[in-house]
């Protein structure tokens, strides 16, 4: 039999860069009836161990092969009661559009001894790793399986995943079997019901589907709790006491350690005392170094955060924008929780590989040059892939505007992690003046280190303070009150919204960014500009349809006890935990489906007994708008 | 068999409270049928119990030497400084450094459940924030930052009272330093707390631990509806845009 491998990456781009560095760029490329952009690429590689040299066809899918849908009987809308939907037969089957490349590994596979799975290594890619070794199965019952493991496409990386061929995750691979069922029966059950029944409620949503999603729904209640926040909002008036020192030319304003109260009477009385009082006296002279820590390794939620407010791409974009990168062999993986280096990568080396580079290549040989620090770590590690880091450098010009962008900030956030921290002197006065204490503090900024190339980050020094001895008493040249108005917060900004899925459980690093695309593309959500030039920010606002789904929701469970509205994270928060359990062998598929539809089950029943609540908010947001 | 007058005394000696005599004798009275076998201490330990619960117009002395001047409202008087100790009950509080809205929306936050375990919602992310205070922010998940807001503790004062002598005299009282024990969740309208030799500026008594003792105790009658009511009161107040 030939000794033949069948390489199967999750996307073309990764099935030619690994092709590329195995072969050392010599092979052959042949089409694959029916799909333009799979291709086969035919070489040979010695992998060592226990299958030497082979010949190898590396090939790709083009991300999953099959989809889960419900039988035939069950599809119509109106088929059956949106209910029976929990528990109605599904099946999974390959995509139409995707039976050409599934017909193409069957065939490879009958004249492969073994199969060897390239997709990228997270939980979506085990799972289409699964999809990939059911067709090679399929067409080869005998065939052995292996995966790959490696997190980014340089050709040494590469090569050695080549020689270290591990088995599949089949518990990551289950998990996201389990999302995809749980996805499909409670989006369909609840788009279905909430569509039936709002279209006839008012005529703009005649034609409309109502789509519902676990992660949506949540991530719409974000945007809406705080437009809401912001349009309850009432102004107040405070007041609080600034006292003033001029001396040695120059002049020390001193803050309130109550900073400002709501009571005009109380305040005046305040100052009064302090008047009084005449002198104040200094009760505390501190002065000590201080730093500005260096960043940590970058994360995906932190790249997209850091860059829709940095470089002002969404977060849906700098995904790409990063994949692309990445597909290139410019940086890592984009797609990690882990905030700290291993042990085992080589640092320096990734720094060298900077040199070359007009704005930071010198930056870079100053660290090696000895200024180089060991990165701090973070709490977060995925075990499965590293910080997000360049791999290699590349020429600007072979960049478009928005590559450049998405690596300039993944370079200066590793060379920034590579550097010492800023270091700086701090001084902090108290004094006391009355009944009252104030404060005032000074910065001297000694060494920037990673200021000189993080350029998102600032810390400059104060105005330089005269000198106080401690016990020393003055008479401060002015003391007044001052008066001020609460401001409302402002409308959430798609960094905030991500930190906020983050920190709520809602939706992993990987697919925020399309859950937030989800909710624009629904109308759920618009995009508000605040501000105008450089300083111009993107502000979610809901839409009528939107207030009205989430209030509709939180009345429909309105005086239940213990039942939470679709619109609060928990729910899916509770979903995405027990996705965890199914990674880590503690809970099986089954056990995870059952429970979550449970879970939904009840909102479920609890929504169609109060569809009105639902169907009154819309009246109440929707029909005004018509009329108006 | 004990006397009032001992009763008295010794309610006086241990909490520095005055009790009216009329209601000594009623409270003797209403106990008489067991009253026989009960030692004076033990008589005078639910006397107290009693007292922190009842209404201080009715149960204390009007006596001049335990009751606040009726000036002392008095803003033309810069500063005075009020001899001896006398109690007052407490029959508001509301804290000045933090806005209503803000104290509202904490209310809410539990009317929704969300300050149970488990039903946090994180509202605000610092973004870009020093490195250290991003991580802890980062840390929050569950946590001790968003825990504080989460279960309606407003915030930290200082605190406004309105306080009540036996004679029925009201009076502001100002949190000048931080007390322990005055807070809106630990503060029941109707405890009755100590004044001892206060100064009062501008006719508002300055309370800082050395002046102030807290006894205590809570009148069920306005205990409960002031919790009741506290959210319609602040939004009343908001409702004018300003407060002043």
């Amino acid at each position: 039999m030939a000794r033949k491998i069948l390489c199967v990456a999750e996307k073309p781009a990764i099935a030619r860069a690994v092709a590329t560095h195995l072969s050392g760029g010599s092979f052959q490329t042949h089409a694959i009836r029916g799909n333009q952009y799979v291709k086969n690429y035919e070489f040979d590689f010695n992998f060592g161990g226990a299958w030497g040299t082979c010949s190898v066809t590396m090939t790709s899918v083009v991300g999953h092969l099959t989809g889960l849908d419900f039988d035939r009987e069950y599809k119509g809308w109106m088929s059956c009661p949106p209910g029976a939907l929990f528990e109605a037969p599904v099946q999974e089957t390959v995509d139409k559009d995707k039976l050409p490349i599934a017909d193409n590994i069957r065939n490879q596979a009958k004249y492969s001894k073994a199969l060897f799975i390239w997709t990228d290594c997270d939980r979506e890619g085990e799972h289409i790793g699964s999809e990939v070794r059911n067709q090679a199965k399929a067409g080869n019952a005998q065939i052995e399986v292996k995966r790959a493991k490696f997190s980014n496409t340089e050709s040494a990386h590469v090569r050695r995943a080549a020689l270290e061929p591990v088995n599949l995750d089949e518990y990551q691979a289950s998990a996201v079997a389990a999302r995809i069922e749980l996805d499909l029966r409670i989006g369909a059950a609840f788009t279905r019901l909430q569509t039936l029944q709002l279209q006839t409620v008012v005529a703009a949503l005649k034609e409309k589907v109502i789509s519902y999603g676990s992660c949506q729904f949540p991530t719409l209640g974000f945007v809406v709790d705080r437009y809401l926040r912001v349009q309850n909002f009432k102004p107040e008036t405070f007041w609080g006491i600034k006292v003033i020192l001029s001396r040695e030319g120059k002049k020390v304003n001193f803050l309130w350690k109550r900073v400002h109260l709501f009571d005009r009477a109380v305040v005046t009385m305040m100052l009064e005392r302090c008047l009084l009082a005449k002198q104040a006296k200094v009760t505390k002279v501190n002065q000590k170094p201080t730093s500005k820590w260096r960043p940590l390794p970058l994360t995906t939620v932190d790249l997209q955060m850091m860059g829709s407010r940095f470089l002002r791409l969404d977060s849906q974009t700098i995904m790409k924008v990063a994949e692309a990168l990445y597909t290139k062999g410019f940086i890592s993986y984009p797609r990690t929780e882990t905030d700290q280096f291993d042990k085992g990568i080589d640092l320096k080396k990734l720094v060298e590989k900077q040199y070359p580079d007009n704005s930071w290549g010198q930056y870079a040989r100053e660290l090696i040059d000895g200024k180089f620090r060991t990165p701090r770590s973070g709490r977060h590690n995925d075990k499965a892939h590293p910080p997000i880091h360049p791999v290699s450098w590349v020429s600007p010009n072979q960049l478009n505007a928005n590559e450049k962008k998405v690596y300039e900030f993944v370079v200066r956030r590793f060379l920034a992690c590579c550097s010492d921290d800023a270091k700086g002197q701090s001084t902090e006065i108290e004094i006391q003046y009355g009944d009252e204490f104030f404060h005032t503090n000074g910065l001297i900024v000694l060494e920037r280190n990673y200021l000189d190339v993080y350029v998102y980050d600032k810390w400059e020094s104060s105005q330089q303070l005269p000198n106080f001895e401690r016990g020393e008493l003055f008479e401060p040249t002015e003391a007044n009150i001052f008066d001020g108005k609460t401001t409302p917060p402002n409308y959430l900004t798609e960094p905030e919204l991500i930190g906020l899925m983050d920190a709520n459980g809602i939706g992993t690093d990987a697919t925020m960014a399309e859950h937030i695309a989800k909710i624009k593309e629904r109308e759920y959500v618009a995009i508000n500009q605040r501000g105008g030039g450089r300083s111009s920010v993107q502000e979610f606002i809901p839409t009528r349809l939107g207030v009205a789904l989430v209030e509709g929701y939180d009345n429909v469970v309105e005086g239940l006890p213990n039942s939470v509205s679709l619109s609060k994270p928990f729910l899916r928060k509770e979903m995405e935990l027990r996705m965890v359990e199914i990674c880590s062998g503690t809970k099986t598929r089954q056990e995870v489906v059952q429970q979550s539809l449970d879970m939904y089950r009840e909102v479920f029943i609890h929504t169609q007994r109060r569809i009105n609540m639902l169907k009154t908010a819309c009246r109440k947001y929707l029909v005004e708008e018509t009329t108006s | 068999m004990t006397s009032p007058d001992q009763i008295a005394a010794q309610i006086l000696s241990t909490k520095s409270l005055p009790v009216s005599q009329t209601w000594l004798n009623a409270f003797l009275s209403s106990s008489s049928t067991a009253q026989r076998n009960i030692p004076a201490s033990a008589l005078a330990k639910s006397a107290i119990f009693r007292l922190l619960a009842s209404d201080i117009r009715e149960s204390l002395s009007k006596h001049r030497s335990y009751v606040l001047p009726v000036d002392i409202h008095n803003p033309a008087v810069q500063e005075r400084r009020l001899q001896g100790s006398i109690p007052v009950q407490v029959l508001d509080i509301e804290d000045i450094g933090t806005s209503l809205w803000s104290q509202i929306e904490a209310i809410e936050r539990v009317e929704r459940g969300e300050a149970i375990r488990g039903r946090e919602i994180v509202r605000t992310i610092a973004i870009g924030e020093d490195p250290e205070a991003s991580e802890n922010n980062r840390a929050n998940n569950n946590p001790a930052n968003g825990a504080a807001s989460a279960s309606g503790n407003s915030g930290y004062g200082p605190h406004r009272l309105i306080l009540q002598d036996a004679a029925g005299t009201m009076v502001m009282g100002i949190e000048m330093q931080r007390i322990d024990g005055i807070a809106l969740e630990k503060l029941a309208i109707g405890a009755k707390l100590l004044l001892r030799n206060p100064s009062v500026a501008r006719g508002m008594l300055l309370l800082s631990p050395e002046s102030v003792t807290l006894l205590g105790g809570k009148i069920e009658a306005l205990d409960k509806p002031w919790r009741e009511g506290r959210k319609a009161r602040l939004l009343e107040k908001t409702a004018g845009v300003e407060r002043e």
